[in-house]
């Protein structure tokens, strides 16, 4: 069993028992602990105050033998079973906590923090495609002011993103824990595996990249600390000592194409003779491009792009956003509608396509548009990658 | 959404159980007539945690009832209760007189609970009857099927079966990690292999996945990546070698099965396949002492026994290469490579009938391996294998 790098230090299970065991003991559970008597229980009631007695007492194996007992008499026990597969986790004994949190969940489909430990549990037992699914549901349910929570279940669906090929996907959410406080050194290696595309968890990374990886983390954290040199010192450095790595030239290229574009797009197709087929370098110089009206030159890459990923809402978007400037509104606009559908919360593509909507005359679908970009702003929305 | 979520694919289960014949009740009990009804209404309204209960109760009062341990297990399958809709489908599949799907749904329960053999074996009921589903079934469970597959060490199976699958689907994080470990013969399944491994395994899967999607460059590019940080371990340039046989760039495999001996001296697969490819080379002298060496290593190989009679047949040791191919056709019967080089070896020997037997027969199996490669030709891009975004 793979143990996550984070393992007791985001997983915050005593203040997330604590949050839901609120929420969910019965009214007369304080009385429980002083009826619980000596003798050995056997009614459901009997068991269930001696495994909150034992649990409040730290004897964490007794407690889970005592709820699995009082779970048989009465399998529908939420409390008990919540603990019960709170406490298995805590044990690290994650399959079996999994089986329990899926009774759980089942039982009760709207207990976001149940859908988290869950998924926490199916990462450490690497099903992380599920893991993925039920973090992404908790989120999505929202998890109201338990931000430990929110933040742990961030943490594991970014890393899972990430392995899944997903990194811009990925850096979106990382970027999100950046901003809310999280302890940067949690997040470099998380971040540097996104940034140069590498599928791995933190614990994959080979002994021999991991400097590689921090290196990129570092110089990715300090991006939005407005202190251009000591990324660009970072990124000049990657590229030195790992000139043929793939993914180093393009991060550096990602840097420098917002500061001496130029440079950037050199750096760019250096990454492509590494990587032949890298669809995100091509989409970097063709939106230098298309700022510099090169269309043509654009139109090539963005093609290119399509073709080595048919799927790609960014390449779609790209792709029309050079029609447009060539003022070939249909087809740039069937390309954009391609994007929207590929990713309909991409803020971008609404953008372009109420622009290319409004110049077309398509008033209608312009105000849709503008409908769908306002209702995107609102804070409780999902954010575009 | 899964990714790879094919593990699960929970909506194919209504789909199937709408059509599933529901075999007629066989209780007369009026309460359990009630019982039945309640559940259904209860299901079809979406009260699934009351339908479960109900169904329990109705399989309780009649435990012959068949439908109600199909949507019982359906249930608990769709929560990923894997244990509990494993009992569920087995009651299913002992109570129905045609199980159909329900053997496919209590192999990928026997998965998820890791009893393999009991998997293997439903899976194996499952593609006897004609391996009946809808698509996602059959995307899900061929995709299970691999894993059991490399997990036994049965690699080039496994890869067959994958490859199908990677051809319609394209490229997916779970079809790259399952390619990876069945072309490194690693006998693991994707949640049990060493973590230090994760890199090698992905840029194997990829070369291997783009290669079966004959995107040769793209493959090339992923395996000359790996020879390039993983040259120095065990069977990878043994899977270079197997790339480069696919785009029958023979002398460079020879090179990378050279390589892969270096590595690795006791590989008897590269040996093997060292030995075709200076066949395909036309340096049959050097292919000759390789298939010896390959056969005296694993007496009971059977495409060792095929390499040494093909060695054979071209150094003109026609009697001893028949000798040879027919030890390869009884180890592997329904090969039907062996055959056609039999029929051929028959040929030389004047042994025309015997050679008109074997012609048919690799006709026969050619056939038949294109209907019974499980599931592999019926793959379908829909289902929850998607393509990653």
């Amino acid at each position: 069993m793979t143990r996550s790098p984070l393992h007791g230090v985001v997983i915050c299970l005593a203040v997330l028992s604590l949050g839901i065991g609120a929420m969910l003991l019965p009214a007369n559970a304080g009385q429980s602990r002083a009826s619980a008597g000596q003798e050995k229980p056997q009614s459901f009631e009997q068991l269930s105050r001696a495994a909150e007695l034992a649990r409040n007492q730290n004897h964490d194996d007794e407690a889970i033998g005592l709820y699995a007992q009082a779970l048989k008499l009465r399998p529908e026990w939420l409390e008990g079973l919540w603990y019960q597969g709170t406490l298995l986790y805590q044990k690290e004994n994650f399959g079996q906590a999994r089986e329990v949190l899926r009774r759980f969940v089942a039982l009760d489909p709207q207990a976001s923090p149940g859908w988290v430990v869950l998924g926490m549990s199916e990462f450490q037992t690497r099903e992380y495609s599920r893991s993925l699914d039920h973090l992404q549901r908790a989120l999505s349910i929202g998890l109201g002011d338990r931000n430990d929570l929110a933040r742990s279940a961030q943490y594991f669906e970014a890393v899972i993103l990430t392995r899944f090929e997903r990194y811009d996907d990925s850096m979106t959410v990382l970027g999100s824990l950046h901003r809310s406080g999280e302890n940067p050194d949690l997040l470099i290696e998380p971040i540097g595996l996104a940034a140069l595309r590498m599928p791995l968890l933190p614990s994959e990374i080979p002994a021999d990249r991991r400097e590689l990886v921090r290196m990129a983390g570092q110089g990715s954290l300090t991006i939005e600390s407005e202190h251009p040199d000591e990324t660009e010192k970072v990124f000049s450095e990657i590229v030195a000592r790992y000139p043929d790595e793939p993914g180093a030239h393009f991060l550096y290229g990602v840097f420098l194409m917002d500061v001496r574009p130029e440079e950037g797009i050199r750096q760019m197709k250096r990454e492509l003779e590494i990587s032949p087929f890298h669809v995100g370098a091509r989409l970097r110089i063709a939106e230098e491009y298309i700022k510099e009206s090169k269309f043509e030159d654009a139109l090539q890459l963005s093609e290119e792009a399509i073709k080595l990923e048919p799927n790609s809402a960014q390449a779609h978007m790209v792709l029309g956003e050079t029609l447009m400037g060539k003022g070939d509104a249909t087809r740039g606009i069937t390309e954009l509608e391609m994007a929207r559908k590929q990713s309909p919360d991409s803020l971008r593509t609404h953008w372009d396509l109420l622009q290319a909507y409004s110049s077309a005359g398509r008033k209608e679908d312009a105000k849709r548009e503008k409908e769908e970009i306002e209702k995107l702003n609102r804070p409780e929305s999902p954010k575009e990658p | 959404m899964y990714i790879l979520g094919m593990l699960v694919a929970p909506p194919l289960l209504a789909l199937l159980l709408a059509a599933q014949a529901s075999p007629p009740s066989s209780s007369p009990n009026q309460a359990f007539e009630q019982v039945a009804r309640q559940a259904d209404a209860a299901r079809a309204a979406d009260r699934l945690n009351e339908a479960e209960a109900l169904y329990a109760k109705g399989v309780r009062l009649d435990p012959a009832w068949s439908e109600g341990w199909w949507s019982l297990g359906s249930l608990l399958y769709d929560q990923d209760r894997f244990a509990e809709a494993q009992d569920a489908f087995k009651r299913f599949v002992a109570t129905t007189p045609s199980p159909g799907p329900g053997y496919a749904f209590l192999a990928l329960c026997e998965f998820e609970t890791r009893d393999f053999e009991g998997s293997l074996k439903h899976f194996q009921a499952w593609a006897k009857v004609g391996s009946p589903g809808n698509d996602a079934l059959l995307d899900v469970a061929g995709y299970h099927w691999a894993l059991l597959m490399t997990r036994k060490a049965e690699f080039e199976q496994a890869l067959y079966l994958l490859a199908a699958k990677a051809k319609k689907l394209g490229d997916t994080p779970a079809l790259t990690e399952a390619m990876g470990l069945a072309s490194l013969r690693m006998a693991n399944l994707p949640e049990d292999y060493p973590p230090q491994k994760r890199e090698a395994v992905w840029l194997a899967g990829k070369a291997a996945l783009y290669c079966a999607r004959q995107d040769y460059p793209r493959s090339d590019m992923y395996a000359q990546r790996l020879a390039t940080r993983y040259g120095g371990e065990a069977n990878v340039h043994y899977l270079l070698g197997t790339l480069l046989g696919f785009q029958r760039r023979f002398p460079e495999a020879a090179e990378e099965y050279k390589k892969e001996l270096q590595v690795s001296p006791e590989n008897t697969a590269a040996t093997v396949e060292l030995a075709l490819a200076q066949l395909e080379n036309s340096k049959p002298e050097e292919a000759l002492p390789l298939a010896e060496r390959a056969v005296g290593r694993e007496p009971k190989n059977a495409r060792a026994h095929l390499a040494y009679g093909k060695a054979l047949l071209a150094t003109e040791r026609v009697s001893e290469a028949a000798h040879e191919l027919e030890l390869s056709k009884e180890l592997a019967p329904d090969s039907p490579a062996v055959r056609s080089v039999l029929a051929n070896a028959y040929l030389r020997l004047g042994r025309v009938k015997e050679a008109k037997r074997e012609s048919q027969a690799f006709l026969v199996l050619t056939r038949k391996e294109e209907v019974l490669a499980p599931t592999a030709k019926k793959l379908s891009s829909t289902g929850k294998l998607e393509p990653k975004q």
